[in-house]
């Protein structure tokens, strides 16, 4: 009968109740899809992490990680193969000679780190060969006798490699993606002009493009008007195992395009028998061992196995590899947990709001109810109920809505293209897909109901101290 | 049977430092199915007097006596449970749950008491037949008149079956119809459920119709007639 009564009193003031429910709706709402959508961010940040750049395990000489040393390999790959192959969980395993170095273009250089690698076994541990930008070449396919490299598009501006121009071409490119005549208008002087760089060719652009204009077709523009010539070559140099310096020239293989503009400035690709051929490293070494495993879950447990057979050798997994990304993972149940408390400590004031109202309304009924045998274990637990049933019907409201948005766009992604060059620059993906675990919903709704009940407590005290004398006699 | 023993009880307000004898020195007593009005001008000590005997004030000296309970020896949680079990209350103001039913209303404090469905549903319907109001059953107070509303607030004070019914003016918002009505009804059911009536009240037909009336005068017992 208490929880009846709760329930009919909640909807007595049905337009006040209403703008409760609402506010508690929008709250959670916004809550949930922010997490959803901060949730994405970071599992995709993770994904594209381990499938594009690091994988799960890495395996290395002890002092490799610190020296960067070349003659720090390992010797016997083979052997210690045959150690680690058979462990369950292992998806795939990749050996790669890692060196710093150099890469020139006439004119241009930048550090990068030179990795060897073995094509056909990297596809099985990570898809940077789905990443090849289209028109720029492949993945290390085409058998060569030229020294092979595969560079990201972002060393590549650096390296003056991508040139802008427009044409005829570019202007229909663009009317198919959609842009407006306006725009596409604008373009039209710089027809046959050629720029060097992204630099160059935003600076022309910016003088007949507002900035909001910039930020809402820069990117779109300048994917469409690059070019890349095929066949053009840089110069890495690098030490050997001896450390002798040793420059050679390498002809592109493709551009590879990633959500981590940083990978993309620092990281070369080359295959493993060019880079050893130039360094002297034997052809049965190699300084890492990249491990892909198939349940994420397992990566701890998997690690601790690998550096238990293989004592000699540092075995380290992504968390430590980029401790950011695994602080970041671990963290954010602490920062939602922050966010939540702050939106619903937000809520809690307009429940108590409403609460005390509904308190000073309904004294006369109050005192009748305590005359005739209510106690006040059960006056408090009615004013209780009908708080915690405000905010729980907001909140399931709220949490129903955001869930169904999440559903949605965790199908169809989040274009965030406008921003694409500041995530990319922090090596996220400017398509965000939302998703959020059924557990949540359970802490939320826990949350909520908790809430509810905090923000009851002193309108439902006042409650109490109500003297049923006065209180029946009250207007 | 004494249902009610009132002992010398007085009630003094200190109000801005001037007390006031609202009760005083009253000693009466309410035997079993008594159907009683207490009256008397404004300011009188009627209500005082009804709250005092309802456990809902404390006197200040003297003690009320429930079916053998000495209130003063209760409580607060207790006096409340005992209120409960002990008292039916009708107020002036109706004063019914507006989000509930006529039929929730009258079960109302049969479910604090935890009754079984089916004997509150037979309490009820059997009330609510008793005040004439079985087809209002789904009905909620404000499709109510007032005097419906009344006749409701009769029913919940008598559902639980309590030693007796206080009833603060409860004629004093109805037109004459209804409160003859309302009277009538009451009668039969003081009659019919040998339960005790006591009235505070203005009107000459609750008077009229009081098997024992007693009249308050400045906190005092002036007279107490008991009619045949």
């Amino acid at each position: 009968m208490i929880w009846k009564t709760a329930w009919k009193n909640v909807w007595r003031n049905k337009v006040r109740s209403l703008v409760v429910i609402s506010s508690v709706t929008v709250g959670i709402f916004a809550g949930i899809f922010s997490v959803g959508l901060m949730n994405g961010l970071i599992a995709q940040r993770v994904d594209d992490a381990l499938d594009e750049e690091i994988s799960h395990i890495q395996i290395t000489n002890k002092d490799f990680r610190i020296n960067n040393d070349p003659g720090l390999f390992i010797g016997n790959p083979d052997e210690i193969l045959s150690k680690i192959v058979t462990i369950a969980g292992i998806a795939g395993i990749s050996e790669r000679t890692v060196i710093t170095g150099m890469a020139n273009t006439a004119g241009k250089s930048a550090g990068v780190k030179i990795t060897g690698i073995d094509p056909e076994k990297e596809k099985q541990i990570f898809s940077l060969n789905k990443k090849i930008m289209a028109g720029t070449g492949n993945y290390f396919e085409k058998e060569s006798k030229y020294n092979l490299a595969l560079i990201g598009q972002e060393l590549a501006k650096d390296l003056n490699i991508i040139r802008y121009s427009v044409d005829t071409s570019t202007l229909s490119g663009l009317k198919e993606k959609g842009l407006p005549d306006k725009i596409i208008a604008r373009l039209v002087p710089f027809i046959g002009k050629r720029f060097a760089n992204e630099k160059a060719f935003i600076k022309e652009m910016k003088s007949v493009f507002s900035a909001g204009e910039s930020m809402k077709y820069g990117l779109i523009i300048r994917k469409q008007a690059w070019s890349f010539r095929e066949g053009t070559r840089l110069t890495l140099t690098f030490l050997d195992k001896d450390n002798n310096q040793v420059g050679a020239v390498f002809k592109l293989t493709g551009l590879y395009d990633v959500s981590n503009s940083m990978f993309e400035k620092s990281t070369v690709f080359v295959r493993n028998s060019d880079l050893k051929n130039l360094t002297g490293i034997p052809e049965n070494a190699f300084h890492q061992l990249v491990v892909r495993i198939t349940n994420l879950d397992q990566t701890g447990e998997i690690t601790d196995l690998l550096a238990e057979k293989l004592p000699e050798l540092e075995v380290i997994n992504w968390k430590k590899i980029q401790p950011d990304l695994a602080m970041m993972t671990d963290m954010v149940s602490q920062f939602y947990l922050i966010f939540g408390i702050i939106i619903l400590a937000a809520l809690a004031f307009g429940i108590i709001n409403t609460m005390l109202m509904v308190v000073l309304e309904r004294t006369r009924e109050l005192g009748m109810l305590t005359a005739i045998g209510m106690n006040k274990k059960k006056v408090f637990s009615m004013i209780m109920l009908e708080s915690v049933f405000l905010s729980l019907t907001g909140g399931v409201t709220g949490m129903i809505t955001g869930y169904i948005l999440i559903r949605i766009t965790s199908h169809t992604g989040i274009n965030l293209s406008r921003y694409a060059e500041g995530f990319e620059a922090i090596g996220y993906s400017a398509n965000v897909y939302p998703q959020i675990s059924a557990g949540f919903f359970g802490i939320v709704t826990i949350l909520i109901i908790l809430t509810g009940m905090i923000s009851s407590i002193y309108p439902a005290l006042k409650a109490l101290k109500l003297n049923p004398v006065e209180a029946i006699r009250a207007e | 049977m004494k249902v009610v023993e009132i002992k010398n009880v007085t009630k003094i307000y200190n109000e801005t430092e001037v007390q006031v004898n609202a009760v005083n020195g009253v000693t009466l007593d309410f035997r079993e199915a008594e159907f009683a009005a207490i009256v008397g001008p404004s300011g009188s000590g009627k209500t005082t007097l009804l709250n005092l005997i309802g456990g809902l004030d404390n006197p200040t000296s003297g003690e009320i006596i429930i079916d053998g309970t000495v209130l003063a020896k209760l409580k607060s949680s207790e006096l409340i449970d005992f209120r409960m079990r002990n008292i039916g209350f009708v107020f002036q103001a109706y004063n019914l749950i507006p989000v509930l039913t006529a039929k929730e209303n009258v079960e109302f404090i049969m479910n604090l008491q935890k009754w079984s469905k089916e004997k509150r549903d037979e309490r009820t319907f059997e009330l609510l037949k008793a005040v004439g109001l079985y087809d209002r059953a789904n009905s909620r107070p404000v499709k109510m008149s007032g005097g419906q509303q009344q006749r409701i607030a009769v029913a919940r004070a008598l559902a639980s079956r309590p030693k007796f019914v206080l009833a603060d003016e409860p004629t004093a918002n109805l037109d004459s119809r209804s409160a003859s009505t309302l009277l009538e009804i009451m009668e039969k059911l003081n009659h019919e459920e040998k339960i005790t009536f006591i009235f505070s009240t203005h009107d000459a037909r609750v008077v009229k119709m009081a098997h024992r009336v007693i009249t308050l005068e400045d906190g005092k017992v002036v007279s107490d007639d008991v009619r045949e």
